[in-house]
């Protein structure tokens, strides 16, 4: 109710209403829903970081998901049943994750989850999804899916992971902005991915990691680190995040002056949803971001792009419609709007009509291999590998312009394809 | 640790934390806000000396506005907020379980535990025509022909420190107070206890033995404006902030240990998501494991804070009374003291959640305007977005900043001046008695700004 602007309103008071005679209404209203075999509603368990330290991602998650089910079921719903969804919080915690999978299955009957962003949530998460055998569908960016560490029930189809996202850069950096790279990131495990990935990625591009500076997460000043950057270094990465980002901008500004300095490239997490054209932020100019999304709608952007974002209420800037600094996780928060559609082609693919058909329905994913680009899959084109339960998309690499991260470079796909590590479909349901 | 699980594929490919964090930067992490802090620490020393020297202090006068029939007897009024309570409930029970979407969760945390307070430190004690209690516990008294009590009264404050240590433990430990069924059995079961109690009591007993009653009372009595009530009399009173306080009598022991608990629960809530904390408990505050990873060490924290908050006060005390060289019992001195900390517990709890006033706020007007998801607008405002855009604008934060430093700063001045009020009456003359007192008011100044600039994990 509260995030939803008047076009979205029809739907909601179904998913969120909690009232008995709310499907029985919708379907009153919504008259194109095809005779299926049985006409109740879908029931999809949404696990949100509605609090804790996921708080600000998921209130975007939760945005864009209302704008996709309206539009999922504008379209008829899935396999002409209406679909409803039941937002659950698991305050961005794992044994709350755990409790909050067993809620939405044995208590709300939810036909399957999806939705979790926070990898360590995920991980806490996944194993209780297992052992209910419950589809749990994520939405987290993380390399645990591909690595193996989860089960056959937990997949990612909706965003690719973090190691298909740094390698992925390594070819571009190399050839346009240089090979010594000095790498500055905070010291623990979100880091290191950083420093291993790209270390392992600019090496096999021929260039070199010169310097790796890690610096404490509970640090929030970082002038005697930044004397550590070699003087010959062409490229510096950095992937500082959470409230001192601001502070660090100010003070590589501050270490740099007007005088030379070398290619910067970092990664958007660092500041996503934060106006990069605000002020304290003017030295990130003319440096480089990785997106997974371009937040600045692009001129060659698709016709579905504008839809998307009119549906989800973000504006050009990837702002809130109603507050221009209201700027959006844009990087991140379609996966939750793909992995939806990727949920309606796979109860589609399997004939999905009850909970007996869950064993079905991951069946039907894993024998996916791509999706084409479009108003389901707003982000771009994918390849799905059905033994790692990973997605791969291309990823964006834009240049701070006038203050708007304009894009410069689209990977292919395959820059971000590794070698498998695991065949789920060869264990056990 | 649980990222690096057992089917790691050696360390390049080890699955980890993904995702970064979701913490905003901080505007204020980029303000002066050291300057801030050692400027405030000055004005308040400052204050202290020229207070105990120059012994001309404000009068703190009160100012009959206006006088006029009650217009809503109390007993009605509170049968009509148990009816609201019993629909929000309803609600808790049976409605949408994400707590930004529910009534129940959002009235009471963001209604009840910040709005509400906000407006009393305003307009008075608002919460005496809310209390869900008394009129019920009225009614049904009379019906059953009940007027005695059990003797819960001799107890003093006692049960409303248990009560407020319990619902601190729930607000800052427990792993899910915001979810609304959660909340709706907590709620539920507490009002039930406290109705059989005060039932068997005397409806009374509840302005002095329950917690909710007694903190939203004291924090009321800062308020430049105040209704009192008479019979059928309401009078309307004005006066500066703190007036009322003047008028109250010496707090007894138990509500002097009851204010210092509410004081360390504001505190240990700042407090428990500072990077300062995060590091000491081992935690990494960019990827916080959350609430149930960190249960038994906030437990300690919250007691630990309550004993040092305890301790710095009544121990202050305790040495003003021996640099001024009083011989009379501890709690006589101690009682009428400990009423300027009251200033300091109402600026902090209004500086505190001044943020989440303006964002969970929104989420309130928005489920208020439309509760059953329909499309209404029962406020008359149009469907709108919550936007919390404001966090990241400079100019915003820096007034917020602004702020928060107006009301901490602002509370501890008056905290001193009453305090120096309080000693005056209690005959103190050796201004070196203020001493102590006054130390520990710098400290808490600065405690107090600080823990509102620290960088925060959550």
């Amino acid at each position: 109710m509260t995030t939803d602007l008047a076009g979205l309103k029809t739907n909601r008071r179904t998913v969120l209403g909690g009232l008995a005679a709310g499907g029985a209404l919708m379907l009153g209203a919504a008259p194109r829903f095809v005779q299926a075999q049985s006409s109740a509603p879908i029931k999809l368990g949404f696990q949100l970081h509605r609090t804790g330290i996921g708080a600000a991602y998921g209130r975007w998650y939760e945005r864009t998901t209302q704008a996709a089910l309206k539009l999922l079921n504008d379209q008829g719903g899935i396999n002409g049943r209406p679909v409803e969804i039941v937002f659950e919080d698991d305050g961005t915690d794992p044994k709350r994750g755990a409790e909050v999978v067993e809620k939405l299955t044995t208590q709300a009957g939810c036909d399957l989850i999806f939705g979790p962003l926070f990898s360590h949530v995920v991980i806490g998460s996944a194993p209780r999804a297992g052992e209910l055998k419950v589809p749990y569908l994520v939405c987290s960016e993380g390399y645990h899916v591909a690595s193996g560490m989860l089960n056959r029930w937990t997949l990612q189809p909706g965003i690719t992971d973090v190691r298909a996202q740094v390698s992925s850069m390594a070819p571009w950096v190399m050839q346009n902005l240089g090979k010594k790279v000095t790498m500055v990131f905070p010291d623990y495990a979100f880091g290191h991915d950083h420093r291993d990935f790209f270390t392992e990625a600019v090496k096999a591009q021929g260039g070199e990691v010169i310097a790796q500076i890690a610096i404490p997460p509970t640090e929030t000043s970082f002038t005697r680190y930044l004397p550590q950057i070699p003087a010959e270094t062409e490229v510096l990465y950095h992937v500082m995040v959470g409230p001192a980002v601001l502070t660090f901008v100010k003070e590589l500004g501050e270490f740099y002056g007007s005088g030379a300095r070398p290619q910067i490239f970092g990664f958007i997490d660092s500041l996503e949803a934060v106006d990069t054209a605000a002020p304290g932020l003017e030295f990130l100019e003319g440096t480089h971001f990785w997106e997974g999304h371009c937040r600045v709608k692009q001129a060659d952007a698709p016709e579905w792009e504008g839809t998307y974002r009119a549906a989800v209420g973000v504006d050009d800037n990837g702002a809130s419609v109603s507050d221009a600094r209201d700027v959006s996780t844009y990087a991140h928060m379609f996966s939750c709007w793909e992995t939806l559609f990727v949920i309606k082609k796979g109860m589609e693919a399997s004939g999905y009509q009850s909970t007996a058909d869950r064993q079905k329905f991951v069946e039907a994913i894993e024998a996916m291999t791509a999706f084409d680009a479009g108003l389901d899959h707003v982000q771009g084109a994918k390849t799905f590998n059905g033994k790692t339960h990973q997605v791969f998309g291309q990823q964006f690499i834009s240049k701070v312009e006038g203050g708007k991260l304009m894009r410069v470079h689209a990977t292919s796909i395959e820059d971000g394809v590794y070698p498998d590590a695991v065949d789920y479909t060869a264990q056990s349901f | 640790m649980i990222r690096r699980g057992g089917l790691a594929l050696g360390l390049a490919l080890a699955p980890a934390g993904a995702l970064a964090c979701a913490l905003p930067p901080s505007i204020i992490l980029t303000l002066p806000t050291g300057h801030y802090m050692a400027g405030a620490a000055g004005v308040v020393a400052l204050t202290a000396l020229w207070g105990g020297a120059a012994r001309r202090l404000p009068a703190f006068r009160a100012r009959l506005l206006l006088e006029r029939a009650v217009f809503l007897p109390e007993t009605l009024t509170s049968y009509l907020s148990f009816l609201a309570l019993l629909g929000l409930l309803f609600l808790g029970f049976t409605g949408t379980r994400d707590p930004m979407h529910n009534l129940l969760t959002l009235v009471f945390w963001t209604g009840i535990w910040v709005a509400l307070p906000l407006a009393s430190l305003i307009f008075g004690n608002l919460w005496r025509a809310l209390n869900p209690w008394t009129g019920p516990v009225r009614l049904v008294r009379h019906l059953i022909g009940r007027t005695g009590g059990i003797g819960l009264s001799r107890l003093g404050h006692w049960p409303a420190v248990a009560g407020l240590l319990a619902f601190l433990w729930f607000q800052l430990v427990a792993l899910s107070p915001d979810d609304p069924l959660v909340l709706a059995q907590v709620i539920g079961a507490y009002w039930l206890v406290v109705f059989l109690l005060a039932v068997l009591e005397g409806e009374d007993w509840v302005q002095e033995g329950e917690f909710m009653t007694l903190y939203l009372g004291f924090l009321a009595r800062i308020a430049p404006f105040w209704l009192e009530i008479d019979g059928r009399r309401a009078r309307l009173y004005a006066g500066l902030p703190g007036t009322q306080i003047l008028r109250l009598p010496p707090l007894t022991p138990s509500a002097v240990i009851f204010v210092t608990l509410a004081l360390a629960g504001l505190t240990f809530d700042g407090l428990m998501e500072t990077f300062f904390w995060m590091a000491l408990i081992g935690e990494n505050p960019l990827e916080f494991t959350g609430r149930s990873a960190v249960q038994g060490v906030n437990t300690l924290g919250l007691l630990a804070v309550w004993a040092l908050t305890a301790g710095s006060i009544l121990g202050a005390l305790a040495l003003g009374r021996r640099l001024g060289r009083h011989t009379g019992p501890f709690w006589a001195s101690a009682g009428p003291a400990m009423l300027a900390f009251l200033a300091i517990a109402a600026g902090y709890h209004a500086a505190h959640y001044l943020v989440t006033l303006l964002t969970s706020g929104q989420y309130v007007l928005a489920a208020m305007n439309d509760p059953f998801f329909r499309g209404d607008a029962l406020l008359g405002l149009e469907p709108f977005f919550v936007g919390f855009g404001f966090l990241t604008d400079q100019a915003a934060m820096t007034a917020i900043w602004n702020s928060q430093f107006a009301l901490i700063l602002g509370a501890h001045l008056l905290a001193l001046l009453l305090a120096l009020h309080l000693s005056a009456r209690l005959g103190d003359t050796r201004a070196i008695a203020h001493l102590p007192m006054t130390a520990l008011m710098v400290g808490y100044t600065v405690l107090g700004l600080w823990l509102l600039s620290s960088p925060r994990g959550v």
